[in-house]
């Protein structure tokens, strides 16, 4: 097998919609650390990826994203709390412009969240997983591909 | 291609489109999955997992294990490279924030970069949030491994940017929390620099009366600390100076810095007969307009340093008091003066200001026996405007009330906004026990006047506070409580009325029954907001909170450092704290600052930009985007003769905020530790179809 190839076979919840949060270090990545520790639930298709700042992913990296198979992303930063000047607004100004691709891809925005995530925000980090899920229920997952 | 540890570049070099120089080797991965006890193993099937990883390519090893963070749990990890090879580490175990440490010094330990290790958070989000679905949180746990060794492959060993550091820290602030940051920095054998704008050493804490909870004089506490601080050696003061520019890094900060002179020598010897000259009458700031000052003045007697100055803001330049000058002790001509430091490191220790209620805030500008808490402070002061007799309007004060939360824990479209828009919706955490403290000082001194406490909650948080309750009650103060909705209205009594002074209340503690309270003196405890500091905002590119104070870079685990490194907190620039609390966050800034410089070289993690050189069109995107001053900058290269330009990054200046990286349209930045393709990495290995492994047993 190459390298970066997957074995393939069928999994368990492959069907369903996928969700992928980027959290900050200083922010939802935290925040999602203190969900657990306060052992409250939300649904097990959410994959948290930590990042030191949201600001370094372009717009093509969230459509490419949705390319291989997210249905739903939502970008957790700590907002006008975030230790790195410029990065809130320039995380906002992409996510606005990824908007406009996604337009084009005749894509549903609210697959798309920015969200502002303490450290300690725990029912705001459940509220937002769950506004997203909910709106995946109604709206179900992405072909694949997606249309051009 | 610069070095991680290069501070400048010369301006024009021979380009050698060199691959990075670490050497190419093939990943060989040690899969580790952590049961945690049971707090992982009881839900996430972690044998599965560790199976599911085995047959992935580069993966040499893949295991569960019951603890891996104890000592035979790190032996696995260290064995495994030491004889099977492996040169990349991935772990699924508890938070990241818990265990990373212990981790990379165990992959350390065994030989191998540090940084060639993941941690997978498999417990608090996994195990502990999806406890009913144990299928589901094993396929979860398994995708997220599978991402962390997507991401392994791609590490690349890294190394802390290391630079020379000057042992030398700068400390920003005169009042208890920058004198007790510099001399603890001093104390560790570091030099220290202490400017303070204001002519005067001591700060709040100078203006008050007893405090809590030791219920010493605040100028005893304060004197002791200003006799150690003038007695240290390595610690050089400059008052009515202020920072003014700013360049550098950690370690090698350049401060410029400019000083207002005093005017008068300090071992002029008509004084009092200068200042009577002056015909010049503001409002005393140290004693909160309660009195008027000349614009020579000294705040109080036994200020240090010692000796009145010039107000230069407010003085006439008349000349009256030169008839007192001899030998040119006074000099209005004085000009201010200017000078560099280099110091390692910044201490913001810039302080807090009380909290001015708006004009007709319950009354106060509107009606003169509305004050504020620390005007109270002052009238008690022993070298106060009545000599610490509480008088008002030429008598003793007969009745009180004192009203709490005002300017703090305010509430949208209930309170009127600052400038910037918002209340201040925070908790001022000091008042409570200062206003009960003042409360107790009162009965003390005057036993018959009658004290109203009016308050919304008592937060009496601290060691020894709730004792000023306790003996506030017993003393006979009366407590009302009023909710935020219904705030206390004050006006005045009806002419000819034996107090002055209303308060109307709507008492929850009397189920809401409106209670009149009169009252010669009503007492407003208002908050505390930061000082003005949008000037050191900006030259250090430190960052405000919400409240305005300024922001640490987490609240628990780095609580006085800033987001940029070698700049820390201390005291109230930061968030309301008392004298103790202060001090706390004083001495931690110093060991922050002691740690940092102290062997004169400074580590920093290595998760700064880094530009590919050979994808780098040199348009210089990424220099216009850079939120950090001189982070990146184009320099001009050289090859076969022809000269182009290309960015470099100082690591030294690079916080690793990322805003190039999305900016460059070439891919030709990423920041090391966190590139984009390993995240697209990432993404892909999460999203791929992937195996069922049944019959597992947990």
């Amino acid at each position: 097998m190459a390298e970066g190839e997957l074995p393939m076979a069928t999994s368990t919840n492959n069907n369903r919609p996928k969700i992928l949060i980027l959290g900050t270090l200083s922010g939802g990545y935290r925040g999602a650390d203190s969900v657990g520790q306060e052992h409250l639930e939300y649904p097990p298709n959410t994959y948290i990826l930590p990042v030191m700042s949201a600001a370094i992913f372009p717009e093509t990296f969230y459509m490419r994203a949705f390319e291989r198979g997210f249905d739903g992303i939502i970008v957790m930063f700590s907002g006008t709390d975030c230790p790195y000047k410029g990065a809130p607004e320039r995380t906002a100004e992409i996510i606005n412009k990824t908007y406009e691709l996604m337009k084009e891809r005749k894509l549903d925005l609210n697959r798309l969240r920015l969200a502002a995530i303490c450290t300690v925000c725990v029912r705001p980090f459940i509220e937002e997983v769950h506004k997203m899920e909910q709106l995946l229920d109604e709206i179900g997952k992405l072909p694949h591909p997606l249309p051009p | 291609m610069p070095e991680q540890s290069d501070k400048s570049n010369p301006p024009e070099k021979e380009l050698g489109l060199a691959p990075d120089p670490s050497p190419e080797e093939e990943p060989r991965i040690g899969v580790y999955v952590c049961n945690c006890g049971g707090n992982i193993g009881d839900v996430v099937n972690c044998k599965q997992v560790a199976e599911a990883l085995r047959n992935i390519p580069n993966v040499v090893t893949s295991h569960s294990n019951m603890f891996m963070c104890s000592d035979p749990g790190q032996k696995l990890i260290t064995d495994d490279i030491k004889e099977k090879g492996i040169n990349r580490v991935v772990i699924g175990a508890c938070s990241i924030f818990l265990h990373e440490q212990t981790f990379r010094q165990a992959v350390e330990r065994a030989g191998l970069n540090p940084y060639l290790y993941y941690h997978v958070g498999l417990r608090e989000q996994d195990s502990w949030v999806h406890y009913n679905h144990p299928e589901d949180a094993t396929e979860k746990a398994i995708r997220l491994m599978l991402a962390g060794v997507a991401k392994a492959r791609k590490m690349e060993p890294l190394e802390p940017v290391r630079l020379q550091a000057e042992k030398h820290a700068l400390v920003i602030g005169g009042g208890v929390a920058g004198l007790r940051t510099a001399l603890d920095i001093a104390r560790s054998g570091l030099k220290v620099t202490l400017v303070e704008k204001s002519h005067f050493l001591g700060g709040r804490v100078a203006q008050w009366e007893r405090v809590f909870p030791t219920g010493e004089t605040a100028r005893t506490l304060l004197q002791r600390l200003l006799e150690q601080v003038q007695a240290e050696p390595d610690i050089t003061i400059h008052t009515g100076a202020k920072v003014v520019k700013t360049k550098g890094y950690v370690g090698n900060f350049q401060i410029h810095i400019r000083q207002q002179p005093r005017g008068i020598k300090a071992d002029f010897d008509a004084v009092d007969q200068a200042i009577a000259a002056c015909p010049v009458e503001i409002p005393d700031e140290f004693n909160y307009g309660l009195k008027t000052r000349k614009a020579i003045y000294q705040p109080y007697s036994g200020c240090y340093p010692a000796g009145p100055v010039v107000d230069w803001e407010h003085c006439t330049h008349c000349e009256k008091c030169l008839e007192f000058s001899h030998n040119h002790d006074i000099n209005l001509d004085d000009t201010p003066i200017e000078f560099d430091i280099n110091v390692g490191a910044v201490a913001v220790a810039t302080g807090f200001r009380p909290y001015e209620p708006f004009p007709g805030e319950m009354g106060y500008g509107k009606f003169p026996e509305v004050i504020t808490l620390p005007q109270l402070e002052r009238l008690l002061a022993a070298d106060g405007p009545t000599g610490g007799k509480l008088e008002w309007n030429g008598r003793s004060v007969r009745s009180l009330a004192m009203i709490h939360c005002v300017g703090s824990r305010q509430v949208d479209d209930v309170h009127q906004p600052q400038p910037d828009g918002q209340v201040n919706n925070y908790c001022s955490r000091v008042c409570c026990t200062a206003t009960l403290n003042a409360a107790n000082i009162i009965h003390e001194r005057l036993p018959e006047t009658r004290i109203y406490d009016v308050y919304t909650d008592i937060r009496t948080y601290g060691r020894g506070h709730e004792d000023y309750y306790t003996l506030a009650s017993k003393n006979g103060v009366t407590f009302l409580r009023y909710f935020v909705e219904d705030i206390p209205e004050v006006y005045p009594a009806e002419k000819g009325s034996y107090y002055s002074m209303l308060v109307k209340v709507k008492d929850q503690l009397t189920w809401g029954e409106e209670i009149e309270l009169p009252v010669d003196l009503v007492v407003l405890a208002v908050g505390m907001m930061p000082n003005p500091v949008d000037d050191l905002i900006g030259l250090f590119n430190i960052t405000p909170g919400n409240d305005r104070f300024l922001l640490e870079v987490h609240p628990k685990l780095s609580p006085v450092e800033t987001s940029v490194v070698g700049i820390v907190l201390a005291g109230t620039a930061q968030g309301p704290m008392n004298i103790q609390e202060s001090c706390t966050a004083a001495a931690a800034a110093a060991s922050k600052v002691v740690v940092l410089l102290g062997r004169g070289q400074v580590e920093m993690e290595p998760y700064v930009a880094q530009i590919d050189i050979e994808r780098c069109q040199g348009n210089g995107d990424c220099v216009r985007v850079c939120p950090q001053e001189d982070a990146i900058k184009l320099e001009t290269f050289s090859k076969n003769g022809t000269s182009f330009q290309r960015a470099v990054v100082t690591p030294a200046n690079c916080n690793g905020c990322g805003v190039c990286v999305s900016t460059c349209s070439h891919r030709a930045i990423d920041v090391l530790g966190w590139r984009l393709d390993d995240y697209e990495a990432m993404v892909d290995a999460i999203t791929a179809e992937i195996p069922v492994l049944e019959g597992v047993p947990a």
